[in-house]
């Protein structure tokens, strides 16, 4: 990534823009063709490590996610950003209340304890996990951490099923 | 869902067309709180699917109660001294309280089916419930989907404000924003209002969402529900003091509104 001389646009949100976006591509494409190092204590099937480029966990039977159940994924700010602080065994919990301002809201909190009924996505050694019901709301969607004038904090953005929610972004409802 | 203070908490904060209902909270109950919802018995089904769909991974169990009977106790003195003279046989009585809509509306007793009403509450007699209906509606009280059909009824319009239907310190809910500016900034021009005919008609005959004219043919609001010469009718507040008339197929009926006693002195502006 070359500092902002060599862009024009001005203004350094643009360059630093600009330098994630070129970030982003230079993980995707070292996730792509470099093998995810076994975690200690995981077992993985065959023996031999698997590419991390589809980005789900390789824990057997429990957290990998059916083709039905659908799957999230995390932008490079939010892995860079988890890789910075979760401590230990710690990763990303994301859940689906009712309540809020839309009907249905996000919640986001630093987990330890995997339940059979997680689904856990990986990605650059970050995890993002969900449970099966509040997957079902957030499939496709992307988990991001973004970094604005107002808050910075873990988003869901994109997410296919949801129709507008509100404007800090917590609450949202469902497309029927 | 904001659940709060001992006896009861009045309205939903899901969505709209649950807003109109009233929660019940059992008075002692040691291990988990339960938790009782009247409901208009038509929408019963569809009161549970919406509350399952935002219970989603909560512990919470949601089944109806067809053991329970729901009465409505409505004193026949003026109301306030009643009850030194309610008798609760706590194995029959589930809930004794006060109907959290207003005090005409006088108390509200949810027994087992089987209970004995008379030994509950001695002295009382068991009514027929049109008269029931036919109270609700000269106070103006809506109930039910009738009276505050979803998605058409809005909460202000229909007076759950003065009902200790809204909280306005609960934060986010579906509509809220609406609700809270509306309640602090705005004007509400229409109300439900109880109407009087000058003489029974048929409810079949009645139109669906039957217009109210004024004297000079404007119109002043809409007839929403109700039975023989009774009703309650969304009106705008200008014009209750004038002669109105609901518009019927080759016909118009005179109507009076009134403004009920239980409003807080400030309604009606």
């Amino acid at each position: 990534a070359v500092p902002g001389s060599q862009w024009p646009c001005g203004g350094a949100m643009a360059a630093v823009g600009l330098l994630c976006r070129l970030w982003r591509l230079a993980l995707g494409g070292w996730a792509s063709c470099r093998p995810a190092p076994p975690r200690r204590g995981t077992a993985l099937p065959g023996g031999s490590p698997r590419p991390a480029a589809s980005a789900s966990s390789s824990r057997p039977g429990q957290t990998e996610s059916e083709p039905g159940e659908g799957r999230v994924y995390l932008s490079a700010s939010c892995v860079q950003r988890l890789l910075e602080v979760a401590e230990g065994a710690e990763f990303l919990r994301l859940q689906v209340e009712g309540g809020g301002c839309s009907g249905f809201q996000y919640k986001f909190s630093l987990d330890t304890v995997i339940n059979p009924d997680d689904r856990v996505f990986e990605q650059g050694g970050a995890r993002v996990v969900v449970d099966v019901d509040s997957l079902a709301f957030v499939k496709g969607s992307m988990v991001d951490f973004s970094q604005e004038l107002i808050r910075s904090s873990f988003q869901v953005v994109s997410n296919p099923q949801a129709e507008k929610g509100c404007s800090c972004g917590t609450s949202f409802s469902i497309k029927f | 869902m904001g659940l709060k203070s001992a006896h009861f908490l009045c309205g939903g904060a899901v969505a709209s067309d649950l807003r109109m209902r009233c929660f019940f909270r059992l008075h002692e109950s040691p291990e988990e709180p339960h938790i009782l919802l009247e409901c208009d018995s038509t929408v019963l089904d569809s009161v549970q699917k919406h509350l399952k769909l935002y219970k989603i991974r909560r512990k919470v169990n949601i089944a109806p109660c067809l053991d329970l009977s729901l009465w409505a106790v409505i004193p026949r003195e003026q109301p306030g001294d009643i009850a030194s003279s309610l008798n609760k046989c706590a194995d029959q009585t589930l809930v004794l309280t006060p109907d959290p809509r207003t005090e005409v509306m006088g108390w509200r007793l949810i027994t087992k089916k089987e209970a004995n009403l008379l030994d509950i509450i001695p002295g009382s007699h068991i009514g027929n419930i049109q008269d029931y209906h036919r109270h609700r509606y000269k106070q103006g009280i809506p109930e039910g989907v009738k009276d505050l059909p979803p998605g058409v009824a809005l909460p202000l319009e229909s007076n759950l404000a003065y009902m200790n239907g809204i909280s306005f310190t609960k934060g986010c809910y579906i509509g809220q924003e609406l609700t809270a500016r509306t309640h602090h900034m705005g004007v509400i021009r229409k109300r439900l209002l109880p109407v009087q005919f000058s003489a029974p008609l048929p409810l079949e005959n009645i139109p669906e969402g039957a217009e109210i004219l004024t004297e000079s043919g404007k119109s002043a609001g809409k007839f929403r529900a109700g039975g023989d010469e009774l009703g309650i009718a969304l009106l705008r507040l200008a014009n209750i003091n004038e002669p109105l008339c609901l518009k019927m197929p080759g016909d118009k009926v005179k109507l009076t509104a009134t403004i009920p006693k239980w409003w807080p002195k400030t309604a009606g502006k």
